[in-house]
């Protein structure tokens, strides 16, 4: 028999916390078949209601609109991210990697409030980009960018950037060099041996990068809301206005544990649809 | 040997899309430090003057004071009890095999993806049916959860790195498990140990979306307290402080990078 | 030296009649899922003895020796170290010393910290842990080292302190774990000299595990050949070059050609095979139950070879000469040998004159070899 010293000390406190965080799950869940009671925090008995409501277009358009904002999200985080999780990978200064790894890091541990904050600034009626484009004479009144779809998403595109770039990097690093060199050696020109060696070989990164990347777009709450200012609708701002707002705490549980599972059918979904591609990078 | 013009035309191709890709990281933040020192109320570009009046601002306004102090109560908490939970168990995952490990490890690793305002609106729940909704414990206990999967990770990757004959030397030379642990393990574990405390810290001071569910006025933490200014106020006197964010985290991350290796512990390149 | 050094009773000359078991292996397996690493190892080893485990990748050396520090559990059997029984005890109870393939020596402490490590576990009084700690790293001639870290050493001074480490504790018993893979040739066989002087000195029990038979030759009291997870031969090098008894290690240890030979009669301990119509004398043991006639392959080293006229002896092409200073290989194509080739080593540096490439010449033994039943095909 194997000996397994501290075993019991190293895993019940993890176990503790993973106890806490599925009876937060569970008491969402619960809360999202009571009825809504007004001016109560008490919910009232056991109902449907707040799926049945979820069907209304109202709702199954944010849903809609959501999902199609993760998405978009999530490719063109793919597409910035991963020239600069490259040039990390593949740079032989060591200043510049640690420059670059850094600059791509630093936004992550800013949080959402500070980033959005400075969005705002560059995206505003009377901010940075408007100011350029008037003061050069491109446009005579500025370019309306906040509260729009396209704001969103460039604001969430460097909220999802930082851990794309890890995934991408952390998948590229394990891709040889040699491959690239023996490629080019048997007569592909950079680009076809970028395309058919290093690509394919990344793809497992690829995969979990927009995966994740989906996943954050669809919990990010204080982009959609700052720069969205409720004229860009997503799950998180209604769940926070319904439970804030209208203190609708079972129709916000319906809606959180529907986003949850669609997140998870969306990772699942992905998962299978880039398996064949995952498998091409498995070797 | 000269490499052919297309080839260095690629070449030159892939610096700017780098570079393009490092402005526009950049972007926000050389645009919030130039208005946090513009003199006045309005946002204008170029500024039309210059003064620190939104840094004095920034520092005697008295929410964002509280948001600090409650800020640093519940990280030096958060992230502590994090690291605990989170280094036993990367031990457990890396050393042993036992009944439920899967299935452990998935849950732990699960606030990855699950949304931080379901993970906020469940424990906000959780508190109100025990009484405990306006307590730190409530906020300390969410962070913990959030926080633990880049504790376990860091911890993990280190694990890995680690030669296993090295503790086998330390047993043939008569150190018991516990004696080993305490002179070998942990202090060859230390940078990983260190880097997944200080991820813990950053990321928990900063958390926002969860917080904003289970925080209450009493327990209010910074990004909170910011995220009220901006509704109430339209001045730069968060720019001012988002740019003490930002250099204090900058400068956070690259004497973490100078002394433990960030990519090192991202896995982003090969221990030596 | 002083003589204190030498662990008491393990090899005063008054003792040396005596000798006692050092480490007795009993029948061990060790499983990994279906595959077997070590099939039922029986092995004695007397004190003092510096044995060798030698075989190819794979063959369960490394498991063996494994299982003898504790590092893994045996499926079945049972191990004694100095008499005691040490299948249950754990690794930090079990008194032995390992010098790691990398040395594992400990990086974030110095070298005095690393070599009194051990000591410290047992807590030995500090002023005792100096002391010691000096006297080794003088023994292991790294006297003024004590205060560097181990990557500011070359790789034969990060071995001397992985075995001043292994040694100061001791131990009944010393493992080393091809400790020599890591260094270049030329420090390797220094080393080798240094770390056979020492264990003689101390007398202490030593396993070896390499599979470079050279280095094995060269260092061991005895040998034990393993392959397939199961010990083939143990003897002294002597005996398992010129007396193998068992066709994997006549084939593993050292050159070696095979040629179809028929057996044409026994002698007592002795028999004599045929070789394309040359005679040569082989040990019976290794063809007991064959009658005379009966086919076997007889192993010959290539010094054991010689080369004459076409129509004596095997007939064969010269297809190279490789010249090595005091002899030169000669490449012979034989159709009859085993591979179709056959290596030839001729004293001085006449033989590609008398026999140019391409020369058709007999091969015949000129001293004995040893024989085995053809394999079954």
């Amino acid at each position: 028999m194997k000996t397994r010293p501290f075993l019991a000390l190293f895993v019940s406190p993890a176990a503790l916390a993973a106890l806490a965080l599925v009876a937060a799950l569970a008491a969402i869940l619960q809360f999202a078949f009571r009825a809504f009671v007004p001016g109560s925090m008490e919910p009232g008995g056991l109902t449907l209601a707040n799926f049945a409501a979820l069907l209304r277009p109202l709702y199954a358009d944010v849903f809609l609109q959501t999902v199609a904002i993760c998405l978009m999200t999530a490719l063109a985080t793919l597409i910035v991210a991963y020239p600069l999780a490259y040039a990390i990978v593949r740079s032989r200064s060591i200043a510049l990697k640690s420059f670059l790894l850094i600059t791509a890091l630093t936004p992550m541990f800013l949080g959402e409030v500070v980033r959005t904050y400075s969005w705002i600034i560059v995206l505003g009626n009377s901010g940075f980009i408007n100011s350029i484009l008037l003061a050069i004479g491109v446009v005579n009144r500025p370019v309306q960018l906040m509260f729009t779809t396209f704001g969103v998403v460039v604001a969430l595109v460097h909220v999802t950037l930082p851990v794309m770039v890890i995934m991408l990097a952390a998948a590229l690093s394990h891709v040889d060099l040699d491959y690239e060199k023996a490629a080019t050696s048997l007569g592909a020109g950079p680009v076809r041996a970028f395309l058919t060696v290093t690509l394919p070989l990344s793809m497992p990164g690829i995969v979990a990068g927009v995966t994740t990347a989906f996943a954050w777009t669809f919990s990010a709450f204080a982009t959609p809301q700052m720069i969205g200012g409720g004229r860009v609708p997503m799950v998180s701002t209604l769940i926070y206005q319904l439970g804030f707002s209208s203190f609708n705490f079972p129709f916000a549980a319906a809606l959180s544990v529907t986003g949850l599972a669609l997140t998870v059918a969306v990772l699942a979904l992905a998962k299978a649809a880039l398996a064949p591609l995952e498998r091409l990078g498995a070797h | 040997m000269r490499r052919p013009l297309s080839h260095r035309l690629l070449g030159l191709a892939g610096r700017l899309a780098v570079a393009l890709v490092v402005a526009f990281i950049l972007l926000p933040a050389v645009v919030v430090t130039l208005s946090a020192f513009n003199d006045k109320a309005i946002m204008s570009f170029p500024p039309t003057g210059y003064s620190l009046r939104w840094f004095a601002r920034a520092f005697s306004y008295k929410d964002f004071a509280t948001g600090f102090r409650n800020g640093l109560i519940i990280t030096a908490f958060a992230s502590t009890l994090a690291l605990l939970v989170g280094t036993g168990f990367a031990f457990a995952l890396d050393r042993y095999s036992f009944r439920g490990k899967r299935t452990l490890e998935a849950i732990l690793v699960s606030p990855l993806v699950i949304p931080h305002f379901t993970i906020g609106l469940g424990f906000l729940i959780l508190a109100a049916q025990i009484q405990a909704a306006r307590t730190f414990a409530l906020v300390i206990a969410t962070h913990v959860v959030l926080v633990l999967p880049f504790v376990m990770r860091s911890v993990y990757v280190s694990l890995r790195n680690l030669d296993a004959r090295l503790e086998q030397a330390a047993a043939s030379l008569g150190a018991r498990p516990g004696r080993a642990l305490v002179t070998v393990t942990l202090p060859l574990l230390l940078p990983g140990l260190v880097s997944g405390w200080l991820f813990a810290a950053i990321l928990s001071f900063n958390e926002f979306t969860a917080s904003l569910f289970v925080t209450a006025q009493a327990t209010q933490t910074l990004p909170v307290a910011m995220y009220n200014y901006v509704r109430e106020y339209a001045d730069p006197t968060l720019a001012a402080l988002s740019v003490v964010y930002i250099v204090v985290t900058a400068t956070l991350l690259t004497i973490a990078n100078r002394f433990l290796g960030l990519g090192k512990v991202l896995n982003v390149e090969h221990a030596r | 030296m002083p003589a204190e050094r030498i662990p008491p009773g393990s090899d005063a000359p008054a003792a040396a009649a005596a000798r006692r078991i050092g480490v007795q292996i009993d029948g061990v397996t060790k499983r990994f899922g279906a595959f077997t690493a070590l099939h039922e190892a029986w092995l004695k080893i007397e004190q003092g003895t510096f044995m060798t485990l030698l075989g190819p990748s794979g063959c369960g050396k490394t498991t063996l020796l494994n299982l003898l520090a504790g590092f893994l559990e045996a499926d079945g059997g049972e191990i004694f170290v100095d008499g005691q029984l040490m299948t249950e005890t754990p690794p930090y109870a079990r008194e032995i010393g390992v010098v790691f393939q990398n040395y594992a020596l400990f990086p974030h402490m110095n070298v005095a910290r690393n070599v009194g490590y051990g000591l410290a576990a047992r807590g030995v009084p500090k002023r005792e842990i100096a002391q010691r700690v000096d006297e080794m790293l003088a023994l292991v001639k790294l006297a003024d080292f004590g205060h560097r870290k181990p990557k500011e050493l070359s790789g034969g001074q990060q071995q001397r302190v992985a075995l001043a480490r292994a040694l100061v504790i001791r131990p009944k018993l010393l493992l080393l774990d091809e400790p020599f893979s890591a260094l270049d040739k030329n420090l390797r066989g220094s080393m080798q000299v240094e770390i056979k002087e020492i264990q003689r000195r101390l007398g202490v029990t030593t396993i070896f595990v390499t599979h470079d038979q050279s280095e094995a030759l060269s260092m061991s009291d005895r040998i034990a050949v393993m392959s397939a997870g199961r010990i083939r031969q143990v003897g002294t090098p002597d005996e398992i070059y010129r007396r193998p008894t068992d066709r994997f290690v006549a084939a593993f240890v050292g050159d070696v050609n095979v040629l179809p030979a028929r057996l044409e009669r026994r002698q007592g301990d002795q028999a004599s095979v045929l070789v394309g119509g040359v005679r040569a004398q082989v040990p019976a043991e290794t063809i007991e139950g064959l009658a005379p006639g009966a086919a076997v392959d007889l192993f010959v080293r290539p010094d054991a070879l010689a080369i004459g006229e076409a129509g004596g002896g095997v007939p064969g092409t010269i297809a190279a000469h490789v010249y090595q200073g005091s002899h030169v290989d000669m490449v012979v194509d034989c159709p009859a040998a085993a591979g179709g080739r056959l290596l030839v080593r001729v004293p001085g540096t006449e033989a590609p004159g008398l026999w140019p490439v391409g020369r058709v010449v007999g091969i015949g033994p000129t001293a004995g070899g040893v024989a085995f039943p053809p394999e079954a095909a």
